[in-house]
C-alpha cells in the first residue's frame, strides 16, 4: 500500500522566523495519520525540536498524542501535560489537531505544519482521489468516471479541446478524463444517452460549511449520546418484533449443560437411568461463583457425558434427559412467601437455589450480585436489547411486565437500594409505555428511555448513560453504587419467589433474514438449536451464518446440535459476509467507536507482534469485547479475536 | 482626474454612487448623472452590487468619463480570479480611468445567482496589494509589465459604526499597509460613533469620505437596521422620520437628517460619499442643505 | 468518509427507467452519515415493481478487494440487471463502475464533503487542507473554513451583529479570530504581510 501524509512540517525558514520572538515552547505532535504506516513515532517532532534548539529556544517538553483531532480524548490527555512556564505550544498535525489544541490550551498555539490536501477518503481510497464531494453527483451521465476530479478543469459538458494524444493539457502524464468517459459510454452504448443530456451547470451553493456543520452536529449528538463511542448497526428487529410470544413444543430430549454460567461448572447429581422431574436439581453449584442446574423436563436421564457446548466451542459435561412429555413438577417446586415477608438472605438463597444467572449472556451468578459489599443506590434493569435482530427482551417486557416489577422490587429489597431504574431503548416505544403505566404507583421505580445505540446494554455503558458514573478500571458496578440486571433475570427471580420455579426456561428469538418463519419462543433449557430452527421452517438457503446471540457479540454455531442455555437470548440466521483482512490504514475509526476509549488498532498490531506487555500497557484488559471495532474496521481486521488472544496471554503471564 | 491629488490639495471630496442597469441601455443613468451629479467631484460605479448581475462597471465608467464626469471604478473579488482582476485593471488604466474602489464583495449567495461559484481568489487587502504591484510595473505573478505602469487612486472601504470597531480598525490598518490611498465609509447615522472612530483612524493618515445613505423612510431605516452590516439608524431618527407623514414632504426629513450628519462630521473627515440609491435627484438639495 | 444524501426520487426513478436493477448499499460511513431509512423505504417501493434483481448492503465498497469478494455470489443477479444502482459516496460508485466495466452503474446519492479526515467523527468543518496553514496569524481559528468567503486578510464588512452575511446563524469567523487574538494578547499577529492564497492544484501542493 502506498504511504500517505496529511501534514508536513513547515519549511525551515518559516519555522525560524516563527520562533524568532518566542521561547519556552511546548511541542505536541499528532501521532497518527502520517507518512509511513509502519512508523511508530512521529519523526517531525524531533526535527522541530532540533530546529528550535538550534535557535537557542527552551523546550519545556514535548508529547506525541494519538489522533489529536479527537477532542474528547485530547482534552483528557492534555489536562496535566503542559508544564508551568510554557509560553506557547507548537503543534505538528493537520489543521484539525492544531485547532483542537488551540481550543483547549490557555497559551497561544502555533502551527508548525501545513495540512496537505491529501487525495482521498476512507476505506481503501486514501491514496487516490476519486470524489470531490460536489453534492451533485455527475457519475450517472459520465459512465461512472468523475469529471470533477478526473478532468483538470472539472468540466461537466465534455472535453475542452486541450487534450493531446489523449493526455491532459495540464499534465501530460494524465489521461484526459473526457476521453475516458467517451470511450466508456461508447462501450456501453450510452453515447446517445449522453448527447441527449441537458446542458449541465454546476450549483456551487450546494456545498457549504454550514450545511455540513449542521449535519455533523446532528450526527455527533447521536454518536456521543450518553457515552463516548458506540455504533448504530442496522436494527433488523422487524423480522420478529411483531410476532407474539409462543411456548415452544416440549423437546423430546433435553441436553442440559453443567456450565451455563460464569465460574465453576456444576457437578451432576443424577445418574443414567434416574427419573427426574421438572424443576428438580440435577447439578450442584461447585463453589461461590457457580450455580446449580435443574431439569427442564420430566423423564429419564439417558446420559451424563460431555456434549458440545454452543459458546465454548468444545465439549462440556451435560445431563441428557429423555422427556416423558408429562411435565411432572418436582415436589421442591412450590411457592415461597411474598418477597415482602422474606429477609434479604432468604431471597438470596432462593435465587441461588433456583440457579439464576445473568440471562443477558454473561451468566454471572445473580445471587453473588445480590450481596454487594458496598451501599447500593440503584438497580438498573437492562432492557436495552441493543444487539440487532433480537427481540426476546422486548417480548418479556410485553408479556411479563408484572413479573419484572415484582422481581425488581425483590431485588431492591435485597440490596437495600434506593430505587430501581428500568432502561429501555427508544426503538421499543410500546414497552416504554407499558412499563411506565405499570410503575405509575411505585415511587421508587422509574423508566428511562435511552436513544438506541450499541453497546448500550454493556453494563459499564449503561451505568454511564443512566447514572453518569464511570465504573473504575477493573471495578464492579457496585463500586459506583449500582447493581445491573437483565430483565429476563428479574423475571426469573419473580418466578423463583412466586412459583418456586428454578430457571429452566427462557424467552429467545429465532430470527434473521435467512430464517423462513421467525418467531419468539419460551424455550426450555436444553432444547436443541437444530430443533428450534427446524420448527421455524429451517433456513432459506445454505449460504447462511448461524449465531447464538446477536450479530455483534453472538457465537457462530458450526454445529447446530447444541442446546439452548440460560443465557441464550436468540438464534439468528443471517447473510454471510466474504471479506479478507488487509493492512490497517490507521483510519482511527476503531478509536472513535470504542466505548471504553481504548485504541484498538494498536491491539491488532501488538497482538500480531505478540507484544502482550504492550497490549497490557494500553489497557487491553478493559476491553469489553463489544466488537464495535471489528464492526467499523475498514480493513476488516478481526481485532477482537486478536484482543482475546492478548488477554489470554496476559492472564497466563500472571 | 486622480482624486488622490484632490485629497492632497486638502479639498473636501464629494462623490456619489450610481448602479448600472440590468441591461444594455444606460441613457437613463447618464441622463441622471449629468443632471444631478454635476456638483460632485467623482462618481462611483458599482460592480454587480449585492451580487446581482448587471451591466459592467468598467464599461459604465468609460461612458461616464466620456460624458465629462470623473468615475470611480468599483472592483470586487467575488467574480474574478487574480488574472481577470489584473487584466481589468489594465483595461481601466488604458481607458483612462484613474480612481478605484477595491472591495471583497458580497457573497454570491446574496444575489440573483446563488448557485454561482464564489471566487474570492483575492480579497480587498490582497487586491489593493496587487494594484500597488501593478503600479510598480509588475504583476502578481512577478512578471514585468510592458510600458508605462498604471497609476490609480486606490480606494477602500471601512465601517466606522460596526459592532466591532477594533476589528474594523485592524482591517483598515491592513488595507493602509497594503497601499490604500483613501477610504469611503459605510453609511453613517451615528455621528458620535463616526467621530470616535475617526479619532483612532487619524493615525493612518489617509483621507476618509463619510458615507451617506439618505434615509428615505421608516421602512428603509428598519430594513437597514435588520439587514445591512455596520449600519444602525438610531430610534430617535426613526421617530423623526415617522413624523414626516405628509406625502408632499416625503424625503425632506431624510435629506435634513443626512445634511445634519454631514455638517456634524465634516470637521473630522476629508470628504463625503453619497449613496443615493435611486434618489440621485435629491443630491443637489442635500449638498445645498449641508452647505457644501 | 463522506456524507451522502439521496438524490431526488424522480432522478433515481429516471435512472432506472423501468429496467432491471441491482442495488448496492454501502454503510461503511454510516456512523458519519448514510440515509439508511430513506434508502430502505425507497428500495422497497422500487422492489414492488418486480424489477429489482437483488439488493445487498455492505460496507467500504471503496476497498476494491473486499468489494469484489462480496459481489462474487451476487454476480448472476448483477448480470441479470440492466442498471446497478449504488447508494454510496462517489468513491464507492466509481469503484463499482470500474469493476463492472460493462454495466451501467449509477449513483443514487450526492456526496458532501466531510469536515474531518480520519481519526474521528469530526466535530466541525475545521480544516480545508489548504496546504498553507494560516492558524498562526489567526490565533488557531481557521479563516478558510470559519469565513464564508475564506478571507485571509481580515473580515469583509458584511458582518451584522457578529453574524455572517451569508448565514445569520453563523458567527463571523473573523470576529471569532479577533476575539481569540485579543484574549491571547496577540493582536499584532495581524500586522503580518498581505496574505495571498496559493490555489495551485493538488499534486503540486502535495509535492511541495
Amino acid at each position: 500500500m502506498e504511504n500517505y501524509t496529511k501534514y508536513k512540517l513547515k519549511g525551515n525558514d518559516e519555522l525560524v522566523s516563527l520562533l524568532a520572538d518566542k521561547d519556552k515552547v511546548f511541542v505536541i505532535a499528532c501521532n497518527k495519520c502520517f507518512k509511513e504506516f509502519e512508523t511508530i513515532d512521529e519523526p517531525d517532532c524531533g526535527e522541530f525540536e532540533k530546529i528550535a534548539a538550534e535557535q537557542g529556544k527552551t523546550i519545556t517538553g514535548s508529547a506525541k498524542v494519538d489522533f489529536l483531532c479527537n477532542k474528547t480524548q485530547t482534552e483528557k490527555k492534555l489536562q496535566d501535560m503542559i508544564p508551568e512556564g510554557t509560553e506557547q505550544i507548537f503543534v505538528i498535525s493537520c489543521g484539525l489537531g492544531i485547532q483542537t489544541v488551540a481550543d483547549i490550551a490557555k497559551v497561544p498555539v502555533y502551527a508548525a505544519s501545513n495540512s496537505l490536501n491529501y487525495t482521498g477518503h476512507h476505506g481503501m481510497a486514501l491514496t487516490k482521489k476519486s470524489c470531490d464531494a460536489c453534492a451533485q453527483c455527475y457519475l450517472n451521465i459520465t459512465g461512472g468516471v468523475c469529471p470533477i476530479v478526473d478532468c483538470s478543469k472539472s468540466l461537466i459538458n465534455g472535453q475542452c479541446g486541450g487534450a493531446k494524444n489523449g493526455k491532459c493539457e495540464v499534465d501530460p502524464d494524465k489521461d484526459c478524463a473526457w476521453e475516458k468517459i467517451n470511450k466508456k459510454l461508447e462501450k456501453q452504448g450510452r453515447t446517445e444517452e449522453f448527447l441527449n443530456q441537458p446542458v449541465q451547470v454546476r450549483d456551487y451553493s450546494k456545498v457549504n460549511f454550514k450545511v455540513v456543520n449542521d449535519y455533523v452536529k446532528s450526527i455527533r449528538e447521536e454518536r456521543f449520546a450518553g457515552y463516548y463511542g458506540g455504533v448504530h448497526p442496522t436494527e433488523n428487529k422487524e423480522f420478529s418484533e411483531h410476532i407474539s410470544l409462543e411456548r415452544f413444543p416440549e423437546p423430546k430430549v433435553a441436553v442440559i449443560s453443567m456450565s451455563q454460567h460464569l465460574g465453576a461448572p456444576a457437578n451432576p447429581i443424577v445418574q443414567v437411568g434416574d427419573t427426574v422431574k421438572v424443576g428438580q436439581k440435577i447439578g450442584e453449584a461447585a463453589g461461590f461463583i457457580s450455580a446449580p442446574v435443574h431439569s427442564s423436563v420430566s423423564g429419564t436421564v439417558i446420559a451424563v457425558e460431555p456434549r458440545m457446548h454452543a459458546t465454548r466451542g468444545s465439549e462440556v459435561m451435560a445431563v441428557v434427559i429423555e422427556s416423558d412429555g408429562k411435565n411432572t413438577l418436582h415436589e421442591s417446586v412450590k411457592p415461597n412467601k411474598g418477597y415482602e415477608d422474606l429477609t434479604p438472605d432468604e431471597i438470596i438463597e432462593i435465587v441461588r437455589e433456583a440457579g439464576i444467572v445473568g440471562m443477558g449472556g454473561a451468566g454471572f451468578p445473580t445471587s453473588v450480585k445480590l450481596k454487594p459489599n458496598k451501599p447500593i443506590e440503584a438497580i438498573l434493569l437492562n432492557g436495552c436489547e441493543c444487539e440487532p435482530y433480537l427481540t426476546a427482551d422486548h417480548k418479556v417486557f410485553m408479556e411479563f411486565a408484572d413479573d419484572i416489577i415484582y422481581g425488581l422490587k425483590a431485588m431492591i429489597k435485597t440490596v437495600d437500594a434506593e430505587k430501581g431504574i428500568i432502561v429501555i431503548e427508544d426503538n421499543k416505544p410500546d414497552a416504554v409505555a407499558l412499563m411506565e403505566a405499570k410503575i405509575a404507583d411505585c415511587d421508587n421505580i422509574e423508566v428511562v428511555t435511552a436513544k438506541t445505540k450499541y453497546p448500550q446494554g454493556a453494563e459499564k455503558m449503561l451505568i454511564k448513560r443512566v447514572m453518569g458514573r464511570q465504573v473504575p478500571r477493573g471495578g464492579l458496578p457496585a463500586d459506583v453504587g449500582v447493581v445491573v440486571s437483565n430483565i429476563s433475570t428479574v423475571k426469573a427471580i419473580s418466578d423463583a419467589i412466586q412459583k418456586g420455579m428454578p430457571l429452566i426456561e427462557r424467552v429467545a428469538s429465532v430470527t434473521g433474514e435467512k430464517i423462513k418463519n421467525p418467531g419468539n419462543y419460551i424455550v426450555k433449557i436444553g432444547t436443541s438449536v437444530k430443533e428450534l430452527i427446524d420448527y421455524c421452517g429451517g433456513v432459506t438457503d445454505d449460504d447462511v451464518l448461524i449465531k447464538m446471540g446477536g450479530p455483534m457479540m453472538g457465537f457462530v454455531l458450526s454445529d447446530l446440535n447444541v442446546p439452548m442455555m440460560k443465557g441464550s437470548n436468540g438464534i439468528i440466521a443471517i447473510n454471510t459476509d466474504q471479506t479478507q483482512e488487509v493492512a490497517c490504514i490507521k483510519c482511527g475509526r476503531c478509536v472513535d467507536v470504542c466505548p471504553m476509549e481504548l485504541t484498538p488498532l494498536y491491539f491488532a498490531k501488538l497482538a500480531d507482534e505478540k507484544d502482550w506487555v504492550g497490549m497490557r500497557d494500553r489497557n487491553v484488559l478493559d476491553c469489553v469485547e463489544c466488537r464495535c471495532c471489528d464492526y467499523i474496521c475498514s480493513s476488516k481486521i478481526p481485532i477482537v479475536s486478536k484482543i482475546k488472544a492478548g488477554k489470554n496471554a496476559i492472564r497466563e503471564m500472571k | 482626474m486622480n482624486i488622490s491629488e484632490l485629497f492632497q490639495r486638502g479639498e473636501f471630496v464629494v462623490s456619489a454612487e450610481v448602479g448600472p442597469p440590468k441591461g444594455t441601455n444606460i441613457d437613463h443613468l447618464v441622463e441622471e448623472a449629468k443632471t444631478y451629479l454635476t456638483g460632485v467631484t467623482a462618481v462611483n460605479v458599482t460592480d454587480n452590487q449585492s451580487s446581482v448581475m448587471r451591466l459592467g462597471s468598467l464599461a459604465t465608467c468609460k461612458v461616464l468619463k466620456d460624458e465629462g464626469l470623473t468615475p470611480i471604478y468599483q472592483l470586487t473579488c467575488r467574480d474574478r480570479n487574480r488574472i481577470a482582476l489584473q487584466s481589468d485593471l489594465l483595461s481601466a488604466a488604458m481607458l483612462g480611468i484613474e480612481n478605484l474602489l477595491l472591495l471583497t464583495g458580497d457573497h454570491t449567495k446574496m444575489g440573483d445567482h446563488p448557485q454561482a461559484k464564489p471566487v474570492f481568489d483575492l480579497d480587498s487587502v490582497s487586491l489593493i496589494h496587487t494594484v500597488k504591484l501593478l503600479e510598480s510595473g509588475r504583476d502578481l505573478g512577478g512578471n514585468e509589465l510592458v510600458g508605462e505602469p498604471p497609476k490609480f487612486a486606490k480606494g477602500a472601504v471601512v465601517s466606522p459604526c460596526s459592532d466591532s470597531v477594533d476589528a474594523q480598525l485592524a482591517k483598515m490598518e491592513r488595507k493602509v499597509m497594503a497601499g490604500a490611498d483613501y477610504f469611503q465609509t459605510q453609511a453613517v447615522y451615528e455621528p458620535e460613533k463616526f467621530i470616535k472612530f475617526m479619532e483612532k483612524a487619524k493615525q493612518f493618515g489617509k483621507p476618509v469620505q463619510l458615507g451617506i445613505v439618505i434615509p428615505k423612510s421608516v421602512g428603509m431605516a428598519r430594513f437597514m437596521n435588520a439587514n445591512v452590516a455596520g449600519v444602525h439608524v438610531p430610534d430617535s431618527m426613526i421617530e423623526e422620520l415617522k413624523a414626516d407623514k405628509e406625502k408632499t414632504k416625503a424625503g425632506i426629513t431624510g435629506i435634513e437628517i443626512a445634511a445634519r450628519i454631514i455638517k456634524e462630521c465634516k470637521p473630522y473627515c476629508q470628504g463625503v460619499h453619497i449613496m443615493a440609491l435611486g434618489w440621485e435627484s435629491k443630491i443637489p438639495d442635500l449638498l445645498k442643505l449641508a452647505e457644501i | 468518509m463522506l456524507i451522502t444524501q439521496l438524490k431526488s426520487k424522480e432522478t433515481i426513478v429516471s435512472l432506472v427507467d423501468g429496467k432491471k436493477v441491482f442495488i448496492i448499499n454501502c454503510q461503511g460511513c454510516k456512523e458519519v452519515h448514510f440515509p439508511e431509512k430513506e434508502a430502505a423505504e425507497f428500495q422497497k417501493e422500487l422492489a414492488e415493481d418486480g424489477n429489482v434483481t437483488g439488493i445487498i448492503t455492505t460496507d467500504y465498497i471503496c476497498n476494491p478487494e473486499n468489494m469484489k469478494l462480496r459481489l462474487e455470489k451476487h454476480m448472476s443477479a448483477i448480470e441479470a440487471a440492466d442498471v446497478v444502482l449504488v447508494f454510496s459516496c462517489g468513491v464507492g460508485v466509481q469503484t463499482i463502475a470500474e469493476y463492472l466495466e460493462d454495466k451501467k452503474v449509477c449513483a443514487a446519492c450526492d456526496t458532501y464533503p466531510l469536515p474531518g479526515f480520519q481519526g474521528v467523527t469530526p466535530l466541525e468543518y475545521d480544516c480545508d487542507q489548504c496546504g498553507e496553514c494560516y492558524l498562526n496569524i489567526t490565533g488557531g481559528i481557521c479563516p478558510i473554513t470559519a469565513c464564508s468567503k475564506s478571507l485571509v486578510n481580515g473580515p469583509c464588512g458584511g458582518t451584522k451583529n457578529g453574524k455572517c452575511e451569508v448565514d445569520g446563524d453563523m458567527e463571523c469567523g473573523w470576529e471569532r479570530i479577533y476575539r481569540r487574538l485579543a484574549q491571547l494578547g496577540r493582536q499584532d499577529a495581524l500586522k503580518c504581510p498581505v496574505q495571498i492564497r496559493n490555489f495551485a492544484t493538488d499534486d503540486e501542493v502535495k509535492n511541495l
